[in-house]
């Protein structure tokens, strides 16, 4: 057997230090879904089209497709299932996205929207009241074949009213370090 | 279930083991109980407890109270997961928030149980089967209370989960009756409830995993992890027909993490897979392989090519479809003809998940877990593979990620047990995007030629539809059928041109089958959107060649609002002329005359186009949409679709609309820029980058307006999709005056008509 080729890569995720060990170019989508067992996290298209495996870097939204992991190492990253607040082991908060997501009865068959709610809770982060053309600019690099963007719209207007009127909750979405 | 201590404790080490049997979302009401593990199947093992109550395969009431409901049809978005727990809460008089759904799997316990997903029948299907259930259990639970008290069952009533007796206010629970329930007599005929006496039924209820969903917990197939599970990822043969000559195993297994290179030959396509850790490896690995194919009969297969080849096959005889009268004699008789050809080219179903299938053979069984609309086939498929009986075969159904009938063929899943067994381990196998791209099974492209011939008044006294192309389904009539050329006479196969609800005096519709090597297959809507394109934009032309309303005219031509009886479907046409009334006054088309108003604002052109229709007799649809065209032809946009529906009984008007908002974006791809080319007998589309979708920008505001109906539900989640493309194309020609007759409708098509 010759030498692996594999190296370990560190990263956070969600606020936990990870070590991997894996092919320097796997994706971060893979080592997410793969090795992690974060399979909130959806391969959609593996080019970078179609926006189902949106995570947080810093609270911006990146693919995890198209950054590999030996890049990904040393940084902290934030999936779906970190979105929310975790108050204990158990508990969940949901993010004000989340929440606005389940309010506007957005889902149909739901694959994309972890992906769609991590880019929304990013433009909100930086557009507290984003305008619909805000959203379209954005939300355009997803694609949702149910054809949810009327609900996913307002779901974004609901969740940027309920941030205003709730500053201080729910609206982490950065990785801890 | 009665959930002891021993089996909890069972089921929680099971589950963190990761062996995923089925899965359960949790109960509403119980919000922030999410786990932190994302995997969150869990484990839905056969009750053992003997005090538990079983009245049939679909209910289960534990002496905890919880009501367990198996769902079975699969589901992809259309919110069966939900609509079956309203219709179960109210007919069985269930408390809400204690009932659990689980999914139906193939198992002996389903036998003879319909688990297929199609046909928009998720609801409809359900409906009278589940009702009967619920109706046989809460008997069952009334007459175990009413033995207890020594009162008569008539004067008990079963109300939020519990037997009640009015006059002494007695109240036992269905947990406290469930152990004396199980031991009544199954009621031979239990009475259904009257519709007056539903609570949820006809409410707007929100669906029941929208937090395991926007939390990222909720479990589709490409998330299923079995423990011991290996990957693969299998190069296919890319020429249609084509097929595996040999393969050099080494470079695959040069990466590390590939442990098996092996021929598949049980797909559609036979190719090599290679099997891995993971699925980077595979993927990788499949990139080093080099196999050498033949390119079969089929090499030279263009669209282009065969589009021409569609036109000319209207010329030659095909299926009589419809024959009332003597069209061609009324035509040639007419002073005044028109004619139009219309085309709808191959499209793809490219649902967001890929397809994907898990498998774990081992000797005399098999386990799967798919995302799937046809468990069915996936166990018979299975079990032929391996030569073991279909009983041995359990095949569990997880999430969709969109089905759209993709999922109704099953061709990932001998992939996947072939497989499995080939390495003797679990193997997931996982479709990248251009596989799901390229190996699909398409909508097939099909031509419409529409002929008509008018009265003075310009209306419509002949009517002559022709179709061409390739048939829904591989399988296509037999060589003896198709010498009948009744064939599809009364055949849904024709669906949108036999079934056409007007009234012309003469009705004739033909269609002539052209064979192609494409893989094809349902589409949402199945053979609806090209049929009704074309013959409600040919309506359209004829409104406007006649100056007549488009709407004004339908309307004429549904008189005398009577029921046409096709024998394989009977149309209520004042069903579709109520609904075309109210799309009149919701969208305001009467305040602005419809199209003739059409009008500049902002520097652009703005138009408005109505479209009807009626799916499979039981839905009906109008539409009205309104777009916007930039006054040099560079670009459109789709502004507003309001649309008014009446599928008889709205179970849950949320979830309706949902379906029509979602149809909506559906049948725009088709029309902004949805079309697979085959060049060289291989599809050319890779991904969303070339397969052109709707995305957020594109999404017009939708209005949706519900006619209530009569007692029963019909199926919703297509009615609405074949009327986007007419309503679509006759908004752009109010707009323009360019008559849009060839989809997709590019810009520069737009400036080229």
């Amino acid at each position: 057997m010759p030498e692996s080729s594999l190296r370990v890569f560190s990263l956070n995720v969600n606020g936990d230090l990870r070590k991997v060990k894996a092919a320097a170019d796997t994706p971060l989508l893979w080592i997410l879904r793969d090795e992690l067992q974060l399979t909130g996290t959806k391969y959609g298209c593996g080019v970078g089209v179609c926006g189902a495996c949106t995570v947080h870097e810093n609270g911006s939204a990146v693919r995890s497709c198209q950054i590999t992991v030996s890049s990904a190492a040393g940084r902290a990253f934030t999936t779906i299932e970190g979105l929310g607040a975790k108050t204990d082991q158990l508990h969940l908060h949901l993010h004000s996205c989340q929440q606005a997501w389940i309010d506007e009865d957005v889902a149909q068959c739901g694959f994309c929207q972890p992906g769609m709610i991590m880019e929304a809770a990013a433009l909100l982060s930086k557009h507290s009241r984003p305008t619909d053309a805000d959203i379209d600019a954005t939300m355009s690099q997803h694609v949702c074949r149910c054809g949810t963007y009327q609900r996913i719209r307002q779901a974004i207007h609901r969740a940027a009213e309920m941030q205003s009127a709730k500053p201080s909750t729910g609206t982490k979405t950065g990785g801890k370090s | 279930m009665k959930v002891t201590r021993r089996t909890f404790l069972r089921e929680s080490s099971r589950a963190a083991a990761g062996l995923v049997v089925g899965f359960q979302l949790g109960i509403p009401g119980a919000a922030s109980t999410l786990a932190k593990s994302t995997r969150r199947a869990a484990i839905s093992a056969d009750p053992e407890s003997a005090a538990e109550f079983a009245p049939n395969a679909f209910i289960r009431i534990g002496t905890d109270n919880v009501v367990r409901l198996w769902a079975t049809r699969s589901e992809m978005g259309e919110g069966v997961r939900t609509v079956l727990p309203m219709v179960l809460a109210d007919e069985l008089g269930a408390d809400w928030e204690k009932i659990v759904i689980e999914q139906a799997a193939m198992e002996p316990r389903f036998k003879g149980i319909r688990l297929r997903t199609s046909g928009s029948g998720s609801a409809a299907g359900t409906w009278r089967p589940l009702r009967k259930a619920a109706a046989t259990a809460r008997e069952m639970l009334i007459s175990a209370a009413a033995d207890k008290w020594g009162v008569s069952a008539e004067s008990c009533r079963a109300e939020q989960g519990s037997v009640v007796h009015a006059e002494s206010g007695r109240r036992l629970t269905f947990g406290e009756l469930a152990d004396a329930a199980s031991r009544v007599p199954v009621p031979a005929s239990p009475k259904l409830k009257d519709k007056k006496d539903f609570r949820l039924i006809g409410t707007r209820v929100k669906r029941r995993d929208g937090q395991a969903i926007v939390s990222g917990a909720a479990v589709y197939g490409q998330d299923i992890h079995v423990p011991g599970m290996l990957y693969a990822v299998i190069a296919r043969c890319p020429y249609l027909g084509g097929k595996l000559v040999s393969f050099d195993p080494a470079p695959a297994m040069k990466v590390e993490g590939v442990k098996y290179v092996v021929p598949v030959r049980s797909g559609f396509a036979t190719g090599v897979a290679v099997v891995a850790v993971n699925n980077w490896a595979a993927i990788k690995g499949r990139a080093a392989l080099l196999p050498v194919w033949d390119k079969g009969p089929n090499a030279n297969f263009d669209s282009d090519s065969f589009t021409r080849e569609m036109e000319r096959a209207l010329d030659q005889p095909g299926f009589a479809l419809r024959r009332d009268g003597d069209a061609p004699a009324a035509l040639a008789a007419s002073k005044k003809k028109m004619e139009a050809l219309y085309e709808y080219p191959f499209q793809a179903h490219a649902p967001l998940e890929t397809m994907n299938c898990t498998a774990h053979v081992r000797e005399g069984s098999c386990e799967i877990w798919v995302p799937t609309q046809a468990p069915e086939a996936a166990q018979q498929d299975a079990a032929k593979l391996l030569g073991i009986p279909e009983d041995a075969v359990k095949v569990n159904v997880t999430l969709l990620g969109g089905g759209f009938g993709r999922r109704l063929q099953t061709d990932y899943v001998p992939e996947a047990v072939e497989i499995s067994k080939t390495v003797g381990a679990p193997v997931q196998v996982m479709w990248t995007r251009d596989d799901d791209m390229k190996y699909g099974f398409f909508h097939p492209a099909k031509l419409e030629r529409l002929r008509a011939g008018l009265d003075e008044q310009g209306l419509p006294v002949a009517w002559h539809h022709q179709s061409s192309g390739p048939h829904l389904s591989l399988l296509g009539p037999t060589a003896e059928e198709k010498k009948n050329p009744n064939y599809f006479a009364d055949d849904g196969m024709l669906w949108g041109s036999f079934d056409n609800p007007y009234n012309f005096a003469h009705h004739w519709a033909d269609y002539t089958l052209v064979e192609s090597p494409v893989p094809t297959g349902p589409w949402r809507a199945v053979m609806y959107p090209s049929t009704v394109f074309a013959r409600e934009s040919f309506l359209d032309e004829i409104a406007h060649a006649g100056k007549l309303d488009p709407i004004e005219l339908r309307l004429r031509l549904l008189q005398p609002g009577d029921m046409l009886d096709l024998k394989a479907t009977v149309i209520n046409r004042a069903r579709l002329i109520a609904v075309l009334k109210t799309v009149a006054d919701k969208s305001g088309w009467a305040a602005t005359q419809g199209s003739t108003t059409a009008h500049e604002e902002n520097g652009r052109l703005w138009g408005r186009g109505v479209a009807c229709n009626v799916y499979d007799g039981d839905c009906y649809v109008a539409m009205v949409a309104e777009v916007s065209v930039s006054k040099n032809l560079s670009d459109y946009k789709i502004e507003r679709v309001v649309s008014v529906i009446d599928c008889g009984l709205a179970l849950n008007p949320l979830g309706l609309e949902a379906q029509t908002e979602s149809a909506i974006a559906w049948g725009m791809t088709a029309v902004l820029g949805g079309k697979i080319n085959f060049k060289n007998a291989q599809a050319q589309e890779h991904s969303f980058a070339d397969f052109k979708v709707p995305r957020m920008s594109d999404a017009p505001r939708v209005e949706t307006h519900i006619i209530q109906g009569a007692d029963a539900p019909g199926g919703f989640g297509e009615t609405a999709v074949p009327t986007v493309a007419p309503a679509i194309a006759n908004a752009i020609f109010a707009a323009t005056g360019k008559r849009m007759r060839r989809l997709p409708i590019t810009a520069e098509k737009m400036r080229l008509a």
